[in-house]
């Protein structure tokens, strides 16, 4: 046992040893403090810390090579500018001016490499006009004003099929968007709107028979589905309408437009639509505000509005957010 | 509030005191000063790390006295002693304070016994029950019929319920045992001298050579009236059958004191351990109204001695139970229990400076170390794992974007992740050892156990949280409100011990 007790006591005073002469080295590195061999004393140093994507980059430090490489830490610096060079091998370099401030981090964290030979590939070769990325669904939706067919594949292009075929009658389309339900598109230029259902099996109560919506008094500049991706929500030069897609439905004007801006945004979650439009303020001057119209809330209203009566539009209400 | 109570408060509101005044100066600096508040984490996990591998170290070397002592043959070391030694004379006083145990845990105690290499004839048993439990008679009855025989005497007391002075304690039970025992030695003329008293809990189980270990060195030690005799708890009895989460917990308890054995100038006795039955009626017996009996004798002993009293390590086992439960939910708050009462030892802390206050033949450099080791365990217990854990975190959390541009920020996961991964080492060791003191596979447990009972290490974090440093600040809380603890036994292996 006193064998025991003296390598106790000799690892005790050890433990102690360690303690006392580890701490103010770590201490000292953790607070950036450098003892410098010329002067004898103990400088207050900061640090860069760089970080890339992709890792592994090369690091030049004031045009010089260091050992490390990216995710790194360059500790002990004396405080001042320093030309950091990050290279890696058939990427673009990054070039950048660091400051370093005593006891502090700069942080080079935010760095992306970008490749010099980026990652291309040719998914289609079919010609159509434009497209649209479902990437909930992982889809791909092409149309081809061309040969006035719709086509849809997955995200490789690899699964092209026909889904549905453009009216001949229909020139000139300004905008398209498939429907929440991935059911049915619609198209529209500045006095027509169409909606066609795709070509596939479908559970539809009412009739798959094109609808086609007219304006002929006013000019439509943007259409939005609804998120029961039934009704439409037109947003004209004149009115903010909304309008089922059946055959023979009527548009119910909304809300009545000044002067429309060019802008429009519908969010299908909220199902709320921000647009601008011009009013005149009590100065007299014309100004544009911004309006949020919700269309989820009163989707009740919005039946009793369409359905029944099929009469004269109401006219209606506006709502001011800002000026 | 008179002189006396007002110290007795005093002490009594320190160890909580600085355990809280801790945690909540840290917690401000890591607001106020998230710098300063990195620098003392820093220390303290660098402090951390050392004390880790420097106990490792020293659970290493217990562990290699353990294993060379397994094979002593201690009875034929103590039958070739010098004859004026005593040997032939020297008796064994075995009391087991009993609640509501049942014969399930009793059985197998008295059977371990009974099976121990030691001349029966010199072995008197004392089953100490309490009056007020409802089976004592019958178990005390039955116990008699199938033990009283093996051993030189078998005794059954009936400890009664609330006695003047005393409190619902094993302590309390345990005395009126001792001082039953007392009348039977006197009775058969054998002297204090002769008689060495194991205070042992219902349910551990001796190994076969404890006695004669205990003899040889009881026997052998200079002053053997002035030292307990500790041996080393293991929770065997069924370790296989417990949750992972007691398990760990237990082995890790088997650790600490295995350690604890190797720092002689702090060791204390824990839950079961010997000493001259002769001291233990000069210090007036066990404390009768203060939970952590088991520690309190050796302090008591200290103070009566004037400081010349010590612990021997016994590198011998007793086996006990694991506290468990039903669930996983259940055991931990069992787990949490037991080491809340174990953490009620910090009581010690103002009955040892008051007697030392009192005692002035102590050199007051012993008392300064005594009470400064006394103090210093029990405030790290209360307060490392929430280092560590909760406050190490909150300079980068709540450090502001100032302290985050600092070099000290970005270098303080860095450094502690560092330091931790020595952890990992010693961890490894405590694995490996763990595994080597475990006792054979029981029949119809598949080997993949082995497997598990290394993997479930990983849950070491989660133990670390759950009963790490809470207990013992919950402990030191309460009796720094004056919120006084009272004896609740342990649910072990479904049982109430």
């Amino acid at each position: 046992m006193y064998t025991f007790q003296k390598i106790r006591s000799l690892l005790f005073f050890l433990s102690v040893l360690l303690f006392c002469t580890g701490l103010p080295v770590i201490l000292s590195y953790a607070l950036g403090y450098k003892f410098n061999t010329r002067s004898f004393k103990f400088v207050k140093t900061g640090l860069i810390f760089i970080k890339t994507q992709p890792a592994q980059s090369q690091i030049y430090l004031n045009n010089r090579l260091i050992p490390e490489k990216t995710p790194a830490s360059i500790q002990e610096l004396l405080p001042g500018s320093y030309k950091i060079t990050l290279a890696l091998e058939e990427h673009y370099p990054w070039e950048g001016q660091v400051e370093v401030e005593a006891g502090k981090a700069s942080r080079v964290d935010k760095v992306i490499l970008f490749s010099k030979r980026p990652s291309l590939q040719q998914l289609s070769r079919e010609k159509f006009s434009s497209f649209r990325v479902d990437q909930e669904r992982k889809m791909v939706y092409y149309l081809d004003q061309e040969k006035k067919l719709v086509y849809r594949s997955n995200l490789d292009a690899s699964d092209l099929e026909d889904i549905a075929s453009l009216p001949d009658s229909f020139s000139q389309i300004n905008g398209w968007e498939i429907s929440p339900d991935r059911k049915k598109l619609f198209i529209f230029n500045y006095r027509q709107i169409n909606v066609i259902h795709f070509d596939v099996q479908n559970d539809y109560e009412y009739p798959l028979a094109p609808v086609f919506l007219e304006y002929p008094q006013s000019k439509v500049l943007a259409v939005f589905w609804h998120s029961d991706s039934y009704h439409l929500v037109v947003f004209t030069d004149k009115h903010v309408q909304v309008a089922e897609s059946r055959p023979g439905a009527l548009p119910v004007n909304l809300v009545e437009l000044n002067k429309a801006g060019p802008d429009a945004f519908y969010d299908t979650k909220e199902d709320v639509l921000y647009f601008s439009d011009t009013q005149r303020n009590s100065a007299g001057i014309l100004q544009n505000n911004l309006y949020k119209l919700e269309l989820s809330a009163d989707l009740d209203l919005l039946q009793r509005l369409i359905n029944p009566p099929f009469s004269q539009p109401k006219p209606a209400a506006k709502e001011e957010l800002s000026e | 509030m008179n002189k006396p109570l007002f110290l007795k408060r005093l002490l009594e509101i320190i160890p909580g005191g600085l355990s809280w005044s801790i945690i909540i100066l840290l917690i401000a600096l890591a607001f106020l000063n998230p710098v300063s508040c990195a620098v003392i984490i820093i220390s303290f996990d660098f402090y951390w790390i050392i004390r880790t591998v420097y106990l490792t170290i020293l659970l290493v070397m217990a562990h290699q006295r353990l294993f060379q002592q397994k094979n002593e043959n201690w009875l034929k070391a103590c039958q070739g002693l010098s004859l004026r030694l005593g040997f032939a004379q020297l008796y064994q006083v075995v009391i087991f304070p009993v609640y509501n145990e049942g014969l399930e845990v009793l059985r197998p105690s008295l059977a371990a016994l009974s099976a121990s290499d030691y001349p029966q004839d010199k072995i008197i048993v004392v089953m100490a029950f309490e009056e007020r439990s409802l089976e004592a008679r019958k178990h005390a009855s039955i116990l008699e019929k199938e033990f009283s025989g093996k051993f030189g005497a078998y005794l059954s007391t009936f400890h009664p319920d609330g006695l003047p002075q005393e409190g619902r304690t094993k302590g309390a039970n345990a005395t009126w045992a001792a001082k039953e025992a007392r009348k039977l030695l006197d009775a058969r003329s054998i002297t204090y001298e002769q008689a060495v008293v194991s205070c042992f809990d219902a349910d551990t189980c001796v190994d076969r050579e404890y006695f004669a270990c205990l003899a040889y060195h009881f026997l052998t030690s200079e002053k053997r009236h002035q030292a307990s005799y500790q041996p080393m708890p293991v929770y065997n009895n069924n370790i296989w059958q417990a949750p992972f989460f007691a398990r760990l917990v237990e082995i890790s308890s088997t650790f600490c004191q295995m350690i604890e054995s190797m720092r002689l100038e702090k060791f204390v006795t824990f839950s079961s351990h010997s000493m001259s039955f002769k001291t233990l009626v000069e210090i007036d017996y066990w404390p009768t109204n203060m939970i952590s009996d088991d520690s309190v004798i050796y302090w008591k002993s200290y103070l009566y001695y004037n400081g010349d009293y010590r612990v021997i390590p016994l590198y011998v086992t007793v086996s006990l139970d694991v506290a468990y439960s039903s669930n996983i939910w259940r055991t931990i708050v069992v787990q949490y229990k037991q080491k809340r009462r174990w953490a009620w030892g910090v009581e010690n802390f103002p009955f040892v400076v008051s007697g030392f206050i009192k005692n002035k033949n102590i050199k007051l450099s012993n008392k300064i170390r005594r009470s400064f080791h006394l103090l210093e365990s029990h405030v790290t217990w209360a307060v490392w794992a929430v280092i560590l854990v909760v406050i190490g975190p909150l300079p980068a959390v709540f450090g502001g974007s100032f302290f985050n541009q600092t070099a000290i920020a970005y270098n303080l996961p860095k450094i502690t992740g560092l330091l931790f991964k020595f952890t990992l080492y010693t961890s490894l060791t405590w694995i490996f050892l763990s595994w080597t003191i475990l006792p054979p596979r029981p029949k119809g447990t598949s080997w993949l156990k082995h497997v598990f009972l290394i993997a479930e290490w990983v849950f070491v974090p989660l133990i670390i949280l759950v009963i790490g440093s809470v207990p013992a600040l919950d402990a030191q809380t309460r009796l720094m409100l004056a919120k006084y603890m009272e004896f609740n036994p342990t649910l072990k292996g479904n049982k109430m011990l």
